[in-house]
């Protein structure tokens, strides 16, 4: 009787390392599954993109040439996708389909191990010329060692800023091209009561490093694609005054105070949205907002009633010359995601008619572009701006069309090649410079971040 | 009979006779170690394992590192400043979950009105999950959120920060919407504590013209020792773990001053694919949370037995 | 606990009582007020007329009814056993458990994972209720112990010497004594069970099993997040655990110790 816990004890811990065993057998390689049909079968599709409406344009576009191929999207937050998505693929249930974005915590880099190699079956969709015809940072971004592990069906572009039309209207306010008559902007609408700049930098989503990307090209052009390639140093004094710049801008009144303390989604972007702020700088994605059913549709999920709220005008600028060295204002990009297939699924052929249909066919494409939300990326596809109804055509027409034109014509890279470790490191960086810390102590912790994240 | 004169709800000294006299409890324990043991100790396993690789979670390539991320994390400031946090997290939120939890049951044991209209209340943000309050919080913080127009409005405006701008201010934030969540938990705890303590204690006393602080503090205070110790571990535990509110909130920000071990973890293991380095933290987490515990629980009996 | 015969000392208490639950009430207040914003009650409207909704609400009652099952009857026995039986090695069992509670969520997803994939739980109830039960088993033993503590063991000897077994002692005299705690540890659990967000989201893939947790993320897109109907959602999440709480309000009353000595 005093022995039986011990005889417990044991049989507790067999059944543990046999658990263990069992567990990390499950763990190691996958099973080569058939691949079944082509054009029949179920697919579970996981994304953190588009909501939930919007797959269902997509999914029901798709069923129209492929009805017997079941599609079933789940959203998952954009916080957790990594998170869930890595033991669901090292598992043997994980998705058929699931997007990859171009960086960052759920790349095609991260999960490659897991991609099925989709280069033969492009190749049978677009021909052996398919490289021509869809944007090559894709292709670059989601080819891993000679593998085309996702299929890239969208783009966006950053580094350009949107203002309130109405605002700036009101007070008189001309859009500023240079330091000097930003601050003088930005005192004309203090001076009413307002902010300006409006940026957030709680969070992890990062839209200051497009803030300093876009000022680092004011300072030093070319000098961003170098950094993220390896061929400079973060230590470089550009940076250093990059950093300078973005205190300064706080200093002189630009840019709003408290950024540290309130995150860019969703605190910046319902305010603007909802009149309150005149500047914020947001990438091309923003331009649904020039849509009236997508504005109306985000006044609401900010709290406040559409119908008695005017609606803004939301028109794309470009970043001002912070450093004055008259270098040209920039609009940079990156895929913003592409469709992976699951190496273990077992509706593979199903599973990759469907991701390949949403960025490689002329339907899926045009689902995608007519959404505003994403660029397609297949060349030959336009967004139908006349199927969309604007807020205020006669003022955006012309500044969405050039944008569109100046995002198609754009090759710098964004951020493919940033690591997390290094995005944070920007951040920390402008936190820091923004809680008035100096600008010359921050560069060497983003070097080291740099270098360790490779 | 006459009422238990002291051990009123601590532990009973044992005599070695007794001891040898009572039945075997080991059924009794085997189906809660089943569960929890048998279910969690292979991701405890797991953890300890990875923790020895250089591992991105993904790949089918792992390097067995040994030690070498444990070496990383004593030679990592933001590991310090985590723990740092943690320590002015535990000692804060545990001092004000004590003393609101217990003074909120004992009024609420008093014939007062509405007692249920504030129990309620007091419980409700218990039940809220953290992932919709958070935003709320956000808000109230901001700075042109409702805190500061309060400030403003009873004419403190001198007082008004940008909160969660400002480092201190972000973890002095954090901590109050933590206390705001778990006060009710504390709260029902002592109320249930106190309910086992014997009327007839109270009444004598009171009958020998104890007021109130008196019959607190010594009747009431002592005689809900077990639950203040549980909440000790219980906050102790929380602190090091704490992931939700920071992450929500401030996202370990800004310039990680409300960086907690949780949101390193996450962040180094989900953002950074280091899941060696975070099964290192882990580990470190599990062995700083059971020192304490023990820490905590080794203090308290010592202390009762030079009670007794 | 105070004493309120004077009328003086009655209204300052209650006084006193009000500030105290001021600072609690206000979020609460900015929640509501959160939610009905916008849309107004259309944002309650949109969130109940969700088609699976009543789905979303069974499913979470079912997880939540395993895991309290699972965890009183783990819970109450543990107690017991630790608190007034003999084990040899006692306390190393007791921080064997606690050291359970000590793993943050994230780390526990991989290992789990894998685990419930293997025993072919996946997309099942049961990949949610056996961790969140094994989760709240040290928190519920360590606080149940501690209460078990606090009745007296000469009601335990008594019994024997009558000739009872432990498990009608457990039974007939332990139980009875031991509702407040047990009322505790039901909310606290139901709590936890109806909120848990993350092991739902990993575990559950189709609608059809999905939990009422997962509500708010059909309004939360990449670039719209409907700070309302989440609110709305919340609200209406919280309502069941509300309304448990103050329905087992009873439970928490004084225990019957004093009365079981005489």
């Amino acid at each position: 009787m005093r022995f039986s816990h011990l005889k417990r004890a044991a049989v507790a811990a067999v059944a543990g390392a046999v658990l263990v065993s069992l567990g990390l057998a499950g763990c190691s390689g996958g099973s080569t599954a058939s691949a079944g049909s082509a054009t029949k079968g179920t697919v579970n599709w996981w994304s953190w993109t588009p909501d939930n409406d919007l797959a269902g344009r997509e999914i029901a576009e798709f069923n129209k040439q492929y009805p017997d191929i079941k599609v079933n999207y789940k959203k998952v937050p954009i916080d957790n996708y990594a998170a869930l998505l890595r033991p669901a693929l090292a598992s043997n249930s994980g998705p058929d389909v699931f997007t990859v974005n171009a960086s960052g915590s759920f790349s095609g880099q991260t999960f490659a191990a897991y991609a099925y190699d989709l280069t033969p079956d492009i190749k049978k969709l677009l021909g052996s010329d398919w490289k021509s015809k869809i944007a090559p940072t894709g292709v670059k971004a989601f080819t891993i060692k000679g593998r085309l592990v996702a299929a890239e069906w969208a783009k966006v572009g950053a580094g350009n800023m949107w203002i309130n039309q109405e605002l700036f209207t009101k007070y008189n306010v001309q859009v500023p091209k240079t330091y000097a008559e930003w601050k003088t902007a930005c005192a004309t609408f203090r001076a009413n009561g307002l902010g300006c700049f409006a940026e957030g930098l709680s969070g992890t989503s990062g839209f200051i490093v497009d803030t300093m990307h876009s000022i680092l090209d004011s300072v030093k052009p070319g000098l961003w694609s170098d950094l993220l390639a390896g061929k400079a140093k973060w230590t470089d004094p550009a940076v250093v005054q990059a950093y300078q710049l973005l205190a300064n801008m706080q200093k002189d009144g630009i840019l709003d105070e408290g950024g540290n303390g309130i995150m860019q989604y969703p605190d910046v972007n319902n305010s603007f949205l909802t009149g309150k702020v005149p500047m914020v700088q947001m990438g091309t994605w923003y331009q649904q907002y020039a849509a009236t059913n997508s504005l109306e549709a985000a006044v609401k999920g900010a709290g406040v009633d559409p119908a008695t709220t005017p609606k803004v005008t939301i028109i794309p600028i470009d970043f001002p010359d912070v450093a004055g060295k008259g270098n040209p204002p920039t609009l940079f990009t990156d895929p913003d995601a592409g469709q992976a297939v699951n190496a273990k699924s077992k509706n593979r052929a199903a599973a990759v008619t469907f991701a390949l249909w949403l960025g490689n066919t002329k339907e899926g494409q045009q689902v995608v572009a007519n959404n505003l939300d994403e660029f397609p990326t297949l060349n030959g596809v336009e967004v139908q701006f006349d199927k969309v109804t604007l807020v205020n055509p006669d003022a955006q027409s012309k500044p969405l069309a050039e944008l569109t034109a100046k995002l198609k014509a754009a090759t710098e890279v964004r951020s493919y090649g940033i690591s997390a470790e290094l995005s944070q490191a920007l951040i920390t960086a402008a936190q820091n410079v923004i809680g008035g810390k100096s600008a010359s102590d921050q560069v060497a912790a983003i070097q080291t971040a740099a270098t360790s994240g490779q | 009979m006459t009422a238990l004169p002291q051990s009123v709800g601590a532990a009973t000294t044992r005599s070695p006779r007794r001891r040898a006299r009572r039945p075997a409890g080991l059924p009794w324990i085997l189906p809660a170690l089943v569960v929890s043991v048998g279910i969690l100790y292979y991701c405890i396993g797991y953890t300890a394992y990875i923790s020895t690789l250089d591992w991105d979670g993904a790949s089918p390539l792992q390097e067995f590192v040994g030690g070498a991320n444990y070496l990383k994390m004593v030679k990592d400031p933001i590991f310090w400043q985590s723990l740092q946090h943690t320590v002015i997290f535990f000692v804060v939120s545990f001092a004000l979950r004590v003393v609101l939890g217990f003074v909120f049951a004992s009024l609420l044991h008093s014939r007062l009105y509405l007692r249920t209209f504030y129990k309620v209340l007091i419980f409700i943000p218990v039940v809220l999950a953290t992932a919709t309050v958070a935003p709320v919080f956000r808000l109230i913080y901001a700075p042109t959120g409702t805190l500061n127009q309060l400030l403003e409005a009873v004419g403190l405006g001198s007082l008004t920060q940008l909160w969660l701008s400002n480092g201190a201010f972000a973890l002095f934030a954090v901590i109050t919407i933590q206390v705001w969540q778990s006060t009710g938990v504390s709260f029902v705890l002592y109320y249930a504590a106190m309910g086992q303590i014997e009327p007839d204690i109270v009444e004598a006393a009171r009958l020998d013209g104890a007021g109130d602080f008196r019959v607190l503090r010594s009747i009431v205070w002592p005689g809900v020792r077990g639950t203040t110790i549980a909440l000790a571990i219980l906050t102790a535990i929380d602190s090091l773990k704490t992931f939700d509110v920071p992450f929500l909130v401030t996202s370990g920000g800004p310039s990680f001053a409300t960086e907690f071990l949780g949101t390193q973890i996450y962040r180094v293991s989900i953002a950074y694919a280091q899941v060696g380095y975070g099964g290192s933290l882990s580990i470190v987490l599990l062995v700083l949370a059971l020192a304490a515990a023990i820490l905590i629980n080794v203090t308290a009996r010592r202390r009762e037995r030079l009670d007794v | 606990m105070f004493e309120t015969r004077r009328i003086r000392t009655r209204v300052g208490l209650q006084i006193l009582l009000t500030v105290l639950v001021v600072p609690f009430v206000f979020p609460l207040v900015a929640m509501v007020q959160g939610s009905l914003a916008g849309a107004g009650w259309g944002n309650y409207a949109t969130v109940l007329s969700l088609p699976l909704l009543p789905g979303f609400f069974l499913n979470s009652a079912l997880v939540a009814a395993g895991v309290i099952v699972l965890v009183l009857v783990c819970t109450l026995m543990a107690s017991f056993g630790f608190s007034k039986l003999h084990i040899p090695g006692k306390e190393v069992f007791f921080w064997l458990l606690l050291a359970c509670l000590t793993m943050p969520g994230v780390v526990l997803l991989a290992p789990l994972f894998a685990t419930v994939t293997q025993v072919g739980a996946y997309n099942t109830l049961w990949a949610v209720i056996l961790p969140l039960a094994a989760l709240q088993i040290p928190f519920t033993v360590l606080l149940t112990r501690n209460f078990v503590d606090g009745i007296p063991d000469q009601l335990i000897e008594a019994a024997r010497v009558d000739g009872a077994n432990m498990f009608q002692i457990f039974w007939s005299i332990m139980l009875p004594l031991m509702r407040p705690i047990i009322a505790a540890i039901l909310v606290l659990v139901f709590i936890n069970s109806w909120n848990e967000f993350l092991f739902p989201l990993l575990f559950l893939n189709t609608p059809e099993q999905q939990t009422i947790t997962l509500v708010p993320q059909y309004f939360v897109g990449q670039y719209n997040n409907d700070q309302t109907k989440v609110l709305a959602a919340a609200v209406l999440t919280g309502l069941p655990v509300v309304i448990a709480y103050i329905c087992l309000q009873r439970f928490f009353e004084r225990g019957l110790a004093a009365g079981a000595l005489k």
